[in-house]
């Protein structure tokens, strides 16, 4: 029972100025074992808050994160399950499934998780799964300037994950579940 | 010095603490030196036979039981000491009698608290099966006790599967039974998933007190504990700790034993120190030759394990503490029971070195004497303690100023430093004559 908290796309203090304070309760220290974030944090302040909830954090590199350390793509090994992390902003067209299935091709991993159309989406093809967390501040998007506060919440527990969806609509949180299963064809362990 | 209410017999050097130079290899109590029908009695005393059979309760002499051995329980009785003249006679004899009773259809449970009280022979799964009678576990009618068990294991296997289940399998679990959701889940072609919505307010962000996922995390503070705890339990045997799986099974054991009990009485959850309580029950139980029984020792260790805490509950709640019924009533008692018996060394102790007896008596009390013996001497002493029908907190203040009175010569020379240090690592001893000592005290 491995929980991963999926967020990107804060863009603090550029165009949000911190996370909603209903989703700040929510996020306590001690609950959640890993944080994958998209990435556009954009500043440091954020990553150490990140830092707070959990200590186990991946970023990706977004195009307007300040820290240009981050790698663009990243791999984690979570359980049975490989995560690959990428802000998405490389891929083009933006958001568009088979292209971004191409990426999971390459990357080689079950669960990908992308941002940058600040929009939550979910979809699943042969591949594997993609999962959008959107942005968690609601901050607006070059598409999109109407945005949803949202994150994802990964249960992993085996074979089997259950991604809960966190939206923020009209100042209330709505949560919702995915149960996705991986097949067990092996992708080659390590 | 005035020997106002001590007895001649108590200030004999026989009794004194001191180690004496015979090595022996005998894991348990030694064995008696002359043991005969007739009850021998060296020049001071004469032990009472407690139960009024003819079997012979001799004198138990003076050699402290050596504590090099700990994992070696299964010698038994009938291994000769070097050198003693009949040395297995009472044991045997003992054990004659314990079998006897046990293999009767209807216990007398009576007779059988007597024998207890004397000792149990470490052998053949006697003492499992003793202490599960004792503890109320068994009832004494033998035909009862197939239908008991099942009852109670299966019980104990239905606490397991609701409280020990993490919030994703208990999700999972209620989905199955809900949605008859096969395994193999509806093969969705690419696309978006489907999103079902959650109606209750069951996540695991979420903070709500009715929440699975909520509770879960709260309780991981307790678990976080228990877990230290069993980790420290009994480092020097092999059975608890140490890295081989069946060490790491035993420590699940103890820990789940333990977070059911936390789980079911939210009053006092859980208390550093019950881990010490459980160790020795689930020892014995897991080492019952009877492969059946060692198969269930984790269920039969909670319930005895509960029913031993019912006693002694109140010493572990902190609210209680300064009431009636709590710990300090009970260091109280002890100390009133001193004074009683002998007053000159409860002045001493109190008044002239002013050791307040929360320092020693405390952990003697609430840990039932499991960390001041080895662990085999304190199976010995729990053997007293278990069958006295009063329950064993009464024998138990009885065995602590039993004791106290051992050591008091050294006590008496001390100061506070040299005493506290004395009673806090209580030096090896007898276990037998203090027990006897113990029983002496009742008759006053």
């Amino acid at each position: 029972m491995v929980l991963v908290l999926a967020l990107g796309d804060l863009h603090v203090p550029h165009r949000a100025a911190d996370l909603p304070p209903k989703f700040k309760s929510m996020l306590v220290p001690g609950k959640i074992q890993h944080i994958i974030c998209t990435g556009n944090l954009c500043i440091k302040e954020i990553h150490d808050y990140l830092k707070t909830i959990c200590p186990d954090l991946h970023i990706a590199r977004g195009e307007f994160d300040e820290d240009a350390r981050y790698p663009e793509t990243k791999i984690l090994t979570i359980g049975q399950f490989k995560l690959g992390l990428c802000h998405g902003h490389q891929v083009i067209p933006w958001g568009d499934l088979d292209s971004l299935a191409m990426l999971q091709r390459q990357l080689d991993v079950d669960i990908l998780v992308t941002g940058h159309t600040h929009q939550f989406t979910a979809y699943k093809h042969e591949g594997g799964v993609v999962i959008n967390p959107g942005s968690a501040t609601g901050a607006y998007s070059s598409i999109n300037q109407d945005v949803n506060p949202s994150f994802v919440l990964m249960d992993i527990d085996g074979l089997r994950v259950v991604v809960y969806v966190y939206e923020l609509i009209d100042g209330e949180v709505k949560v919702d579940k995915i149960d996705f299963k991986k097949t067990s064809t092996s992708n080659s362990a390590p | 010095m005035a020997k106002k209410g001590v007895p001649e017999w108590l200030n004999s050097s026989l009794w004194s603490s001191s180690p004496s130079p015979i090595p022996d290899d005998r894991p348990l109590r030694p064995p008696p030196a002359a043991a005969t029908t007739v009850p021998p009695s060296p020049p001071i005393f004469e032990r009472p036979a407690p139960s009024p059979s003819a079997i012979s309760t001799a004198p138990a002499p003076i050699r402290p039981p050596s504590k090099s051995e700990t994992n070696d329980l299964q010698n038994g009785s009938g291994v000769d000491g070097p050198g003693s003249v009949t040395p297995a006679a009472e044991d045997v004899s003992r054990k004659t009698q314990v079998v006897a009773e046990l293999s009767k259809k209807v216990i007398d449970l009576k007779e059988l608290r007597k024998i207890a009280s004397q000792g149990l022979p470490d052998d053949a799964g006697i003492r499992s099966l003793v202490w599960k009678l004792l503890l109320g576990y068994l009832s004494p009618d033998r035909s009862l006790w197939s239908s008991e068990l099942a009852k109670k294991r299966s019980q104990y296997k239905q606490f397991k599967e609701e409280l020990l289940m993490n919030p994703s399998e208990v999700t999972r679990k209620m989905e199955k039974s809900k949605g008859g959701d096969s395994n193999d889940p509806k093969i969705e072609g690419p696309g978006a998933l489907s999103r079902s919505e959650i109606t209750h307010e069951d996540h695991p962000l979420s903070l709500g007190t009715t929440s699975l996922w909520n509770n879960f995390f709260k309780d991981t503070e307790v678990l976080e504990q228990i877990d230290r705890d069993v980790m420290r339990t009994h480092p020097d045997m092999h059975f608890f700790s140490g890295d081989s799986p069946v060490a790491k099974s035993n420590q699940d054991a103890l820990k789940n034993v333990l977070t059911i009990f936390a789980k079911l009485n939210p009053g006092i959850r859980y208390v550093q120190g019950m881990n010490e309580i459980l160790a020795p029950i689930f020892y014995i139980f897991k080492n019952d030759p009877d492969k059946g029984n060692a198969a269930y020792a984790e269920a039969d260790a909670f319930f005895c394990f509960v029913e031993l805490m019912s006693g002694f509950r109140d010493n572990f709640c902190q609210q209680l503490d300064n009431s009636v019924v709590g710990i300090r009533y009970t260091i109280t008692r002890l100390s009133m029971l001193l004074k009683h018996h002998d007053e000159e060394l409860w002045r001493h102790l109190e008044v002239t070195t002013k050791i307040n007896p929360q320092f020693y008596a405390f952990r003697w009390i609430t840990l039932l004497l499991t960390q001041e013996f080895n662990f085999v001497e304190s199976l010995h002493i729990w053997d007293t303690l278990l069958s006295d029908p009063e329950g064993p907190q009464e024998t138990l203040l009885r065995v602590c100023c039993a004791m106290l009175i051992l050591v008091r010569r050294r006590l008496l020379a001390g100061d506070f430093t040299s005493n506290l240090k004395l009673l806090q690592n209580y030096p090896p001893t007898n276990i037998s004559h203090m027990l006897y000592v113990a029983d002496k005290l009742r008759s006053k």
